[in-house]
């Protein structure tokens, strides 16, 4: 059982330590909106477990200018990657 | 496979009806179901129909109630949230004698037992806010 | 709640709330009550968990008059009664915030983050607010 986690909130917010708390070494993170900022910050990337994929949806990092700092762990996806993303874990616990 | 949506966000105060809308799209596009919208909090402020936008800025509450109409989508707005929140349908304006209504007819005004048999009867239920 | 006849899917589902937010300041915490009571009335397979600033719902002597508000740890108490009986509040966050047991509403059991992680795993659907 594999879930997917989005966050949606900047490093400045608590949002991701709260996720990391409880997150399971299989699942994955989604990076949208202002959540997008985690993407370019070390700090943030290297609080999360190796096993963790990474993604940052790719509209709100262009949105953002945040798509050519984003660090090479995170892999930029589309809305319709997103949705494709849902199907393949088992659940999808939004962080807002 | 079968989608749920629910949102807790107005539209435009955050970026998340937006969000939400996009993704509804392209599951749609994408030739999956999406067996509900549950408009819940102050989410329901996006299916209020009394609303005029700028001309250079896009009309979410009326491309929701497009994308609603277009694919027959079973749309709910959740009645406690949206009575004190002034979106109305007819029936529940008459019921409280306030005048005209205020929602889309694309949506319907329901409980919460609505979210639930969502949460039953969706393989994916994804959470906006 | 509507009947739907052409469906496997089972008439339970596993729903974990996480409520994250502490009363009054907004809305959330009773947003994530109402839909836990309208699961337990469904006759869902409820959890509760309260982590982070959520924690701040189930300290006792709340009185919220003083706001024109309804007091929300009156309803947590009563959550038993409609069949909620996994409650539980998470250490960590209440190591956090200084707060401890005895000041706590009767009936919450203490876990750890593990245990909250294995509350997600476990789920059908997981309400994050």
């Amino acid at each position: 059982m594999s879930c997917l986690h989005t966050v949606n909130r900047s490093p400045d917010s608590k949002l991701l330590e709260s996720c990391l708390r409880v997150i399971n070494a299989d699942d994955a993170i989604l990076f949208i909106e202002d959540g997008v900022y985690h993407c370019a910050s070390k700090i943030s990337l290297q609080a999360i477990v190796e096993t963790v994929k990474v993604y940052g949806l790719r509209e709100d990092m262009l949105a953002r200018a945040t798509l050519s700092t984003a660090l090479d762990r995170v892999e930029p996806v589309d809305t319709s990657r997103f949705v494709e993303l849902c199907s393949e874990h088992d659940k999808v616990v939004s962080w807002f | 496979m079968k989608f749920s949506i629910v949102i807790y966000a107005a539209p435009y105060s955050s970026e998340s009806a937006a969000t939400a809308l996009r993704f509804a799209r392209s599951l749609i596009e994408q030739g999956h179901e999406l067996y509900r919208l549950f408009f819940f909090g102050d989410g329901v402020h996006n299916a209020s129909k009394l609303t005029v936008v700028a001309q250079d800025e896009i009309n979410l509450q009326q491309q929701w109630s497009e994308l609603i109409e277009q694919h027959d989508i079973d749309s709910v707005i959740c009645v406690s949230s949206a009575l004190r929140r002034g979106v109305l349908d007819q029936t529940e304006a008459d019921r409280h004698e306030l005048g005209s209504a205020s929602a889309y007819e694309s949506s319907e005004v329901a409980g919460l037992g609505q979210l639930i048999d969502a949460t039953l009867h969706s393989d994916r239920v994804v959470n906006f806010g | 709640m509507t009947e739907n006849a052409n469906t496997a899917k089972p008439a339970k589902s596993r729903i974990t709330f996480i409520s994250r937010s502490a009363p009054y300041g907004n809305n959330r915490a009773n947003l994530c009550l109402d839909m836990a009571l309208a699961s337990a009335v469904f006759e869902q397979d409820v959890n509760y968990v309260f982590l982070d600033d959520g924690v701040y719902q189930l300290l006792k002597g709340q009185d919220a008059a003083a706001i024109q508000s309804k007091t929300l740890g009156n309803a947590l108490e009563t959550l038993a009664l409609y069949g909620i009986e996994n409650v539980y509040a998470d250490q960590q966050s209440l190591k956090k915030r200084g707060i401890n047991r005895a000041e706590l509403l009767p009936g919450m059991q203490l876990i750890d983050s593990d245990a909250v992680a294995k509350l997600i795993e476990s789920a059908d659907t997981v309400f994050n607010l």
